[in-house]
């Protein structure tokens, strides 16, 4: 959400590449090598984890820092005040006024963004690997002394702006169902609000509002820093001593409650969007705790319902029925994936559809696919093939442009989980799912009492039902 | 500040002591070294008899590879039938060599994988990307798609109606009217390239038979080029390339057609009531790929609009605020070449954006760049060149591109040195190239209030400004 992505978006999606992993070798038509990211991982005294992995795949390191703080917990009166904040971070500190750190990257040959997601905010940046000293130290630099003033916080409350409007104002669909979704599931404040912020609210945030979040949420003990790709162990460890050892110990953050209670009656809201000309329908369930043998089997029930095209939902509403087009979902989607949250967490999925198509009809056509695999078991075939998609899918995340998706890896395991080694557990944990559990999940989880849907009225092309509330604006 | 330096020579224990005495971070940032030499993968390539390439690359250690062939057909070849290749390209998925859309879709996901096909201007695309140990089968797998496409009529309806609402959606989202505005207003409607959208009635019409026909003429071993990145057996895929696509008729040549843009000056102007934002498209013709003036442009536009310490960006996102997401790029096509700047711009600050846009192209236009700023530039090209191709997929791509662009083997080789030797006055002669009184301008955006900011635009002065609707 900071700034456009400079580095180019690949054709194909997730192209295998080894990024600080060591498989055992694959020759063609061997047995399925198992994923190994080799990595070393400690802690200051201070707080701050880091997580070290190197690999030998091309000259460049790929340098994370997140912070335990996202878009969930915000002050009431501020919505969208943690990704402002992100954007405040990008403007300069101590030792590197604005301009300085941008163009220290991008004039070593890298790059760099950061993004605001519901349990974390993270900064990053991609460099050759001559320059990962001078990012330590900036980094460092920025998460000790941010210089926030109000000549920043005013041009960075402009450019949000500019972001919402081009994201959210100007286009069609706007915020569903990425926002409107959780709003309408959940009940928490904290889940249930308005995260990418409300424009006069953004623009009603003060520089003292920023140094109070700041002081709140970014020191070392509530961050992670990964530092991953062409690195010499010992001498990175040496670095990062160097530059974050001082930092003195913060006392621990404290989070509210973010809990959700079991959802027991199905929800529902309309609005109509006057820039969509379509239709558009989507569904979000609450998911079990991150983590749990549950967890797991939610992972291959979102392969299988909406994974690719040969998922039971992908059938039925595209390829049988006509409904849509294409169907998109999965858990934390389309902020993230299944692995990087903290908390309460929808699987969703969402399509757009002709105004011909009735809404029972829709609903019916997804009623049959969540009511078969609620009551009969998934054969072994359909199982192992979920679990194929999902290994294949975790190589990609691991793998890809820049180390993005490693880093982002370990990372949240670091943060959530104080264990960035479960990495190399995951496959484990899929390889224990079985069609009872798949079953069991699915009667808890996808219960119609877990759901919750909400429809777009096109604007452009009728009038929305006289029964529509209007919500999400 | 004194400090002890922890040895680096230091076998790295898990809990090692802390190494520090400093009480703040050192205010002297640590130096940069020069960076080490990036050696650009190597790759293999053999034609088979019936004159279909084929590109081995092997990569990395993660056990998965990516198959994809690349055929040099497109909207190029449509004629008048816009959309032609993008439906025929999506109807090959849904049957082929006696397989139903559900067996083909099942197929894939037990390799890991997903079939992805899209049809480009010039180039349209079969690709998968699988697990290592099925890339025979993937191999397989696309063959019978770009060879034995049934196109069935069954669902010839159902997929053109999926179009047809991504049409609609599309066209209420500024980006593409901008988009489809600029192309038409560049190419003109008697090419391909300009010819953007169909009517409903036109794409309407396409039938199984037409598809079946475009594919026949358009589809051969002659015009395809596979490649084949990531962790693989190359013997064994050699055999399996023979065994899939050896018998696969040679059909025709490449077809390009030469374009002939429409110089400007041109404002064209597309009415958004209400709009919050402006969405401004600026294009100019640019050197084409492997020209001189090739890799230049690139740094240029790097250092004016195209990366985040880039000019534009600095001083109207990053000092004035009226914006989140400018950008520019260089887009290089056989036979063609262009330089885009697009932003979207608060409805306010329409005029004082562009103002400031007409202002950086003209500063680099009189002065070359500084030493500093130069070089920050290159090396910023040379690693973002490291960076985007240290995966399969972007190797795959990078090759492709240069094959489909006519470049020389050794074109990735060379890219950085060349890169790096782009001197000062060479940055400031690319955007000579960009002459304000030829410029290509589109603003999508509430006319009422934006329209008296666009006239009084001294660089606006004269040209007439034509208000058009898309489609």
């Amino acid at each position: 959400m900071a700034m456009k992505q400079w580095v180019t978006a690949l054709a194909l999606a997730g192209a295998a590449v080894p990024l600080g992993l060591v498989a055992s070798p694959a020759a063609a038509q061997s047995a399925p090598a198992k994923l190994k990211v080799e990595m070393q991982y400690f802690t200051l005294p201070n707080g701050l984890r880091v997580v070290l992995a190197k690999d030998t795949l091309s000259p460049t390191v790929t340098v994370g820092v997140y912070y335990g703080i996202g878009f969930r917990i915000e002050p009431r009166e501020r919505t969208g005040f943690a990704h402002l904040f992100e954007h405040l971070l990008f403007q300069g500190s101590k030792n590197a006024p604005k301009g300085v750190h941008i163009s220290t990257i991008s004039n070593a040959g890298g790059v760099l963004n950061g993004s605001t997601r519901y349990d974390f905010t993270n900064y990053f940046e991609v460099v050759p690997s001559n320059a990962l000293e001078r990012m330590l130290w900036l980094e460092a630099d920025r998460m000790s002394a941010p210089v926030i003033n109000d000549e920043v916080l005013k041009n960075q409350q402009g450019v949000v702006g500019n972001e919402v409007k081009v994201n959210v104002l100007n286009q069609p669909y706007s915020t569903w169902p990425w926002i409107d979704l959780p709003m309408l599931a959940n009940t928490n404040w904290y889940n249930s609000h308005n995260f990418y912020g409300e424009l006069k609210e953004i623009e009603a945030a003060t520089v003292e509002d920023a140094k109070q979040f700041f002081d709140s949420f970014y020191k070392p003990s509530n961050a992670v820093l990964v530092v991953a790709g062409d690195i010499d162990y010992a001498a990175t460890k040496a670095m990062v001593e160097k530059y974050y050892g001082w930092m003195p110990k913060a006392p621990p953050v404290k989070l509210p409650d973010i809990s959700e209670p079991r959802q027991t009656a199905e929800k529902y809201r309309a609005r109509t969007d006057k820039l969509a000309p379509k239709p558009g329908w989507a569904a979000g369930y609450h998911v079990p705790a991150r983590g749990t043998p549950e967890w797991y089997a939610m992972g291959l029930i979102d392969q299988m319902l909406v994974k690719g095209q040969d998922s039971r939902l992908y059938r039925k509403l595209v390829a049988e029925t006509g409904i849509a087009g294409e169907v998109g979902g999965g858990i934390n989607f389309p902020l993230g994936n299944m692995f990087n949250y903290q908390g309460p967490m929808l699987w969703s999925f969402n399509f757009t559809h002709d105004a011909n198509r009735s809404r029972d009809e829709i609903k019916a056509a997804v009623d049959a696919v969540i009511e078969d695999l609620r009551t009969r078991k998934v054969t072994p075939e359909e199982l192992a093939r979920a679990r194929t998609k999902m290994r294949s899918s975790l190589y990609s995340t691991i793998d890809g442009t820049g180390r993005i998706g490693l880093i982002d890896l370990l990372a949240v395991y670091a943060l959530f989980d104080n264990d960035p080694n479960k990495v190399n557990t995951l496959e484990d944990g899929f390889a224990k799912v079985t069609p009872e559990l798949i079953q069991k999940t699915a009667q808890e989880y996808l219960r119609p009492t877990n759901r919750s849907i909400y429809v777009i009225d096109p604007g452009a092309a009728q009038p929305a039902a006289p029964a529509a509330q209007q919500g999400g604006k | 500040m004194r400090r002890m330096i922890a040895s680096l020579t230091a076998a790295a224990l898990l809990a090692a002591p802390m190494g520090v005495a400093a009480q703040e971070l050192p205010s002297t940032p640590p130096p940069i070294p020069a960076p080490k030499p990036f050696k650009v993968p190597a790759s293999e390539t053999y034609v088979l008899e019936n004159g279909m390439k084929v590109t081995l690359i092997p990569y990395g250690v993660v056990p998965k590879a990516v198959v994809s062939l690349q055929t040099y057909t497109g909207s190029i070849n449509e004629g008048p039938d816009t959309w032609l290749a993008g439906l025929t390209l999506d109807m090959m998925r849904e049957g082929a060599a006696g397989m139903t859309a559900a067996q083909i879709a099942q197929k894939a996901a037990e390799m890991g994988g997903g079939l992805a096909v899209n049809a480009g201007t010039t180039t349209s695309a079969v690709s998968i990307n699988v697990l290592s140990d099925r890339t025979t089968d993937a191999i397989g797998l696309v063959a019978d798609v770009a060879q034995r496409p049934g196109f069935p009529e069954s669902e010839l309806a159902r997929v053109k109606a999926n179009w047809n609402r991504r049409l609609a959606i599309a066209l209420t989202q500024p980006g593409t009217l901008a988009n489809a505005a600029v192309t038409r207003a560049y190419y003109g409607t008697d090419h391909p390239y300009g010819r953007v959208l169909p009517t409903p009635a036109q794409f309407g019409a396409y039938d199984a038979g037409k598809l079946k026909a475009w594919h026949a003429a358009n589809f051969g071993a002659k015009r395809s080029h596979l490649y084949i990145a990531g962790r693989f057996d190359a013997a064994t895929v050699k055999a399996a390339v023979e065994k899939a696509f050896g018998g696969w008729a040679a059909g025709p040549e490449r077809a390009l057609i030469p374009v002939n843009p429409k110089s400007g000056p041109q404002v064209l102007l597309l009415d958004r009531p209400g709009a919050p934002q402006s969405t401004i498209n600026l294009v100019f013709p640019a050197p084409e790929a492997g020209s001189a003036g090739d890799i230049p442009t690139r740094v240029m536009n790097a250092l004016l609009g195209g990366s985040f310490s880039s000019r534009i960006t600095r001083n109207i996102r990053e000092n004035k605020g009226y914006t989140y997401s400018p950008g520019s790029s260089v887009a290089l096509l056989p036979t063609n070449a262009v330089w885009t700047f697009n932003a979207d711009v608060t409805t306010a600050a329409t005029g004082p954006s562009l103002t400031e846009v007409f202002k950086e192209i003209r500063e680099l236009q009189a002065t070359p760049p500084g030493d500093e700023e130069a070089a920050g530039m290159r090396q910023y090209m040379a690693g973002l060149f490291v960076i985007q191709n240290s995966t399969a997929g972007a190797l795959v791509n990078t090759l492709a591109t240069r094959d489909s662009l006519g470049l020389p083997r050794d074109w990735l080789e060379n890219y950085v040195p060349a890169t790096l030797a782009v001197t000062n006055a060479q940055i400031s002669e690319a955007a000579k190239r960009l002459p304000l009184d030829k410029m290509t301008l589109v603003v999508v955006g509430d006319l009422k209030v934006i329209t008296p900011q666009l006239q009084a635009l001294p660089e606006l002065k004269g040209v007439e400004f034509k208000t058009v609707t898309v489609p």
